[in-house]
C-alpha cells in the first residue's frame, strides 16, 4: 500500500484540526516552557586558547637519522591526559582563585570534577589543540583557560626535556656497563693467549699437517728397514756358500799329473810288451825323473818356509789366493747392516716427534673451545658497545635539541581571551526552538498516535489490503452549530497563539535590550 | 403466514447464512439487475412526468437542512455533496440505471450510517428524473423522523404490526424535493423477525416497483451489533457498508463485509474523514472577525461621541 504524500498530509491536517484544542495547548505550553527555560538557563562564558604543535622545523631535516624528535601521536589525548592530571588541576585551582580555605578533600575532588566537565580539549586541524573552558564568570573563564594553556605548555616541554635527559642517562649507563664487560672480556682473552701460546688461529691445521707428514715418514722408514733386512738375509746366505780362498795349479801338481799320464801309457804298453821293451824302459825312466823333480820342488819349498819362519815373514803360498766375489758380498753385507741401523734410529726419532706433535694437538683442541667462547663474548660485547656508543650520541643530540627547545615545540597560537558575550545555548535558541517545536510537536504527536492505532484511517487500506471497493470518501460535514463553535474556538485559539507569540517576542526584546 | 411460507423462509434464511459465512470468493459476482428495454424507457418517461406532478406540501429551508446535516445544492462546502454525488453515480453504474433497494449499514454505532443513508437518498433526489424513498429501519436509534413534522407518527413498525394501514399512509414527504420517507413509527417493540416477514418483503417490492425511478434507501442498524441488518440485507437488492474514519479495524471491516455477503455488497463508504475547513469557510470566518472588529470600532465611536 502506497499512501501518497497528499493523502497523508490531508489526513494529518484534518486530524490536527480535529484535536486543535490539544494542539494549541501544546503549542502554548512548549513556547512558554522554552521561554522560561531560556530565562533560567545560566549564562556561560567560554574562553579558549589554541596551542600550535610545531612538528617540522629547520633542525629536523638536518638531524634526520641522528636524533629522534619527540612526536606527539594523538596529541589531543595526550594533552587531555596532561591537563586533567592531578598536578595541573591542582595548580589551576590554586592559581585561578578557586581554592578557598577550608576545602575538604571531597569538596576539592568535586571541584576538580566540575572543572573537568566544563573543559573541552579538542584538536582543530592537524597541529592545533584547542583548550576551551566554560564558566558563568567571564573573568574566571579567561583566567582558567589561560592557566591551562600555560601549564600545559610548560609541563609538556618539561616532560620532553626530562624524557630526553632520562634517555641519555640510561643509554650512558648502559654504555659504561658494556665498556666494563668488554674490558673484562679483552683481559680474559689476553690471559688465555698468554697461557696458551699455541692457541692462535690456524695452529690446529698446521699441527695436523705436521702429524700427517711424520706419519708418512714413519711408514716410509719402516718399509725401508724391512727391505734392508731382507737384503741382509740374502747376502748372508750367499756368503755362506762362497769359499774364502781359491786354490791355483802349482808345478808340483803338473808333475804329478805327468806321472799319472806316463803311468797310464806304461800300463797300456805293458799289456802288449814285456818290461824289457825299450819304450817301457824309457817310460820308467821318465817317471823316475819326474819323481825326482817333485822331491826337489818339495825341498825348495821347505827351505823357503824355514827361511820365512826365521825371518818372521808371512809366507804367501804361491798356490793359494783371496776369493774376489766373497770380498764383494762381504762388503755389501756391511753396507746393508749400516743402513738398517741408520733407518732404525730415524724411525725412533720420528716416533718421538709424532708423540710430541700429538700432545700438542690435544692441547690445542682443549684451548680452542675456550678461545671460541672468549672470542664470542668479546665480539658480542664489542658490537653492543659500538651500537650503544652510536645511540648515546643520538640521545645526546636529542637531549640537546630538547634542552634548546628545538625539537617538538608548543607555542600559543591564539591566547585565551576575556569573553564578552555569553556562549552556548543562548536565549534566542530557546525561543526559536520553542516556536519550531510548538508548531511541529502537535502533528508529530498525532502522527505517532496514528501509527500506534490499528484502526483504519486511509481508505486506500480497505481497497488495497481488504480488496473491497471503496465507493466514496465522505468528509466530515459541519453543521452550522458546529461551524459557529469552531469559529468561536478558532478565534480563541488565534488570540491564544498571538498572545503567546507576543509574549515570547516581548520577552525576547527585553532580553535583547538587556533588561532581563 | 402459512406454514408453507414459513418453511420457505427458513430454507432461504439458511441458504443465505451459508453464503454469508463463506468468504468473499472472487468468483462471486453481484447479482445484476436486468437491463432496461424499450418498454422500460417509455415507462421511465412516464415516470418522469409523474415525478413532475409530485406535489411537495412543504419544504425545509436551507438552514434547517444544514442543521440536520443534509446536503443541498449550492451549499458552501461542496466536498460532502460531491462525495455523495459520486457515490450515487457509482451505485447507478452498478445497477445500470435501474431502480433498486439499497441497504445502508455500518461496522459500529455512531458511524454515521443514518447520515450516509439520508444524504444518499438526497443525492438521488437531486436528479430531477429520480425519486428516493428513505426507509428508517434503525429501531434502536431512529433519526430520520426529525425531517418531518412531529405530528406525523405513522411509520414502518405501525405498518408491520397492524393490518389496517395502507402503504400510502406511512410514506410521507420529507420536505425535500423528490424525497419520501418512511419513518420508524411509534411501535418500537417489534422484533427483528418482522423484517423477514412476507409483509416487509411485499412492502419493499411495492415501494420499489410503484415508480420506475424510485430508489429505496434502507437505513439499517450496525451489522456487528444486531441481526437486523443481516436480515434486512436479504430483502434488499444491494448493500453498502459505512466504515467510520479511525474507528474500525481491518478485521472488523472484513467481518462486516462477510456478514453482508459478497453478492449484495456494492462497496464501502469511508465516512467522516476529518479535514480542515474549506478555504471559503475560512475566508468567511476571517470576514466575520473583521466584522467583529469593525463593529467594535463602530460601537466605540458613538459612545465617544456621546460623552
Amino acid at each position: 500500500m502506497q499512501i501518497n504524500l497528499e493523502q497523508f498530509l490531508r489526513v494529518l491536517a484534518g486530524e490536527t484540526f480535529k484535536y486543535r484544542n490539544l494542539a494549541v495547548g501544546i503549542f502554548i505550553f512548549i513556547n512558554l516552557f522554552a521561554v522560561i527555560v531560556g530565562l533560567m538557563w545560566p549564562k556561560t562564558y567560554t574562553s579558549s586558547s589554541t596551542v600550535f604543535v610545531e612538528e617540522k622545523n629547520i633542525i629536523q631535516p638536518l638531524m634526520q637519522g641522528a636524533a629522534v624528535a619527540t612526536t606527539v601521536t594523538d596529541r589531543t589525548r595526550i594533552a587531555k591526559e596532561i591537563i586533567f592530571g592531578r598536578k595541573i588541576m591542582n595548580q589551576v585551582i590554586e592559581d585561578a582563585g578557586w581554592l578557598q580555605n577550608g576545602l575538604t578533600g571531597i569538596e576539592k575532588e568535586k571541584l576538580i570534577d566540575a572543572l573537568k566537565s566544563r573543559t573541552t580539549i579538542l584538536s582543530v586541524g592537524n597541529n592545533l589543540i584547542k583548550i576551551e573552558y566554560k564558566d558563568e564568570d567571564p573573568a574566571r573563564a579567561f583566567k582558567t583557560a589561560q592557566k591551562y594553556t600555560e601549564l600545559f605548555i610548560s609541563e609538556s616541554l618539561g616532560t620532553q626535556t626530562q624524557e630526553g635527559q632520562a634517555a641519555f642517562e640510561f643509554i650512558d649507563s648502559q654504555v659504561k656497563e658494556y665498556h666494563e664487560k668488554l674490558s673484562s672480556a679483552e683481559q680474559q682473552l689476553k690471559e688465555f693467549r698468554s697461557v696458551n701460546v699455541d692457541a692462535r688461529p690456524g695452529t690446529e691445521a698446521e699441527v695436523a699437517g705436521r702429524i700427517n707428514a711424520l706419519q708418512a715418514t714413519i711408514e716410509k722408514t719402516s718399509l725401508a728397514i724391512k727391505e734392508a733386512r731382507i737384503k741382509q738375509g740374502s747376502l748372508e746366505k750367499q756368503l755362506s756358500g762362497e769359499a774364502e780362498v781359491a786354490v791355483t795349479a802349482t808345478r808340483e801338481g803338473q808333475y804329478i799329473m805327468r806321472i799319472g799320464e806316463l803311468q797310464s801309457q806304461l800300463d797300456t804298453l805293458r799289456l802288449t810288451y814285456l818290461d824289457t821293451y825299450p819304450d817301457i824302459v824309457r817310460i820308467k825312466h821318465q817317471i823316475e825323473d819326474i819323481q825326482e823333480n817333485i822331491a826337489q820342488e818339495k825341498r825348495k819349498r821347505e827351505a823357503g818356509r824355514e827361511m820365512a819362519k826365521s825371518g818372521g815373514q808371512v809366507v804367501v803360498d804361491e798356490s793359494t789366493r783371496m776369493n774376489p766375489l766373497y770380498q764383494q758380498l762381504k762388503q755389501q753385507l756391511f753396507e746393508t747392516k749400516t743402513e738398517i741401523e741408520t733407518l732404525t734410529t730415524r724411525l725412533a726419532e720420528t716416533n718421538q716427534l709424532l708423540r710430541v706433535e700429538t700432545g700438542r694437538a690435544r692441547r690445542i683442541h682443549a684451548g680452542e673451545a675456550s678461545l671460541a667462547e672468549l672470542t664470542r663474548d668479546y665480539e658480542v660485547n664489542r658490537d653492543i658497545y659500538h651500537d650503544l656508543l652510536k645511540r648515546r650520541e643520538n640521545a645526546r643530540v636529542s637531549r640537546n635539541l630538547n634542552r634548546d627547545k628545538q625539537g617538538l615545540t608548543l607555542r600559543v597560537h591564539e591566547p585565551a581571551f576575556l569573553p564578552l558575550q555569553p556562549s552556548g545555548a543562548r536565549f534566542m535558541y530557546f525561543v526559536i526552538g520553542g516556536l519550531l517545536l510548538g508548531f511541529i510537536a502537535p502533528p508529530a504527536l498525532i502522527y505517532g498516535l496514528q501509527k500506534a492505532d490499528p484502526r483504519i484511517r486511509y481508505s486506500l487500506l480497505i481497497s488495497d489490503r481488504l480488496n473491497l471497493p471503496v465507493l466514496a470518501e465522505v468528509p466530515h460535514l459541519m453543521t452550522p452549530g458546529e461551524m459557529a463553535t469552531i469559529s468561536r474556538s478558532a478565534r480563541m485559539h488565534l488570540i491564544f497563539i498571538f498572545t503567546t507569540l507576543g509574549f515570547v517576542l516581548a520577552i525576547s526584546f527585553f532580553r535583547l535590550v538587556g533588561v532581563m | 403466514m402459512s406454514k408453507i411460507e414459513e418453511a420457505l423462509e427458513k430454507a432461504r434464511a439458511r441458504e443465505s447464512t451459508r453464503s454469508q459465512n463463506s468468504t468473499l470468493e472472487p468468483g462471486m459476482q453481484l447479482r445484476a439487475v436486468p437491463d432496461m428495454d424499450e418498454h422500460d424507457f417509455e415507462a421511465h418517461v412516464a415516470a418522469g412526468k409523474q415525478i413532475a406532478r409530485m406535489n411537495e406540501p412543504w419544504q425545509h429551508s436551507r438552514k434547517e437542512l444544514a442543521e440536520s446535516g443534509v446536503i443541498y445544492p449550492g451549499m458552501e462546502d461542496i466536498r460532502v455533496a460531491n462525495a455523495f454525488r459520486e457515490l450515487r453515480t457509482k451505485i447507478l453504474q452498478t445497477t445500470r440505471g435501474k431502480n433498486c433497494s439499497i441497504l445502508v449499514t455500518s461496522t459500529s454505532k455512531s458511524a454515521g450510517c443514518s447520515f450516509v443513508a439520508r444524504n444518499l437518498a438526497v443525492a438521488f433526489s437531486f436528479d430531477e428524473s429520480k425519486t428516493a424513498l428513505l426507509v428508517d429501519c434503525n429501531l434502536a436509534n431512529p433519526s430520520h423522523h426529525e425531517l418531518i413534522p412531529p405530528d406525523i407518527t405513522l411509520g414502518l413498525t405501525d405498518y408491520l404490526r397492524s393490518d389496517d394501514l395502507n402503504i400510502e399512509q406511512i410514506i410521507h414527504p420529507a420536505g425535500i424535493q423528490r424525497l419520501r420517507l418512511i419513518p420508524v413509527g411509534g411501535r418500537l417493540d417489534i422484533t427483528a423477525e418482522y423484517f423477514t416477514s412476507l409483509k416487509m418483503k411485499r412492502l419493499l417490492k411495492n415501494i420499489k416497483e410503484r415508480y420506475m425511478d424510485r430508489y429505496v434507501i434502507v437505513d439499517a442498524p450496525p451489522i456487528m451489533h444486531s441481526p437486523d441488518a443481516r436480515i434486512l440485507a436479504e430483502v434488499c437488492d444491494y448493500a453498502i457498508l459505512v466504515v467510520p474514519y479511525g474507528k474500525a479495524t481491518e478485521a472488523q471491516v472484513l467481518k462486516a463485509s462477510r456478514d453482508i455477503g459478497a453478492h449484495k455488497l456494492i462497496g464501502i463508504v469511508f465516512n467522516n474523514e476529518p479535514q480542515m475547513p474549506s478555504i471559503s469557510w475560512l475566508r468567511k470566518m476571517m470576514g466575520g472577525l473583521n466584522q467583529v472588529a469593525s463593529k467594535k470600532s463602530r460601537s466605540s465611536r458613538p459612545s465617544e461621541g456621546k460623552s
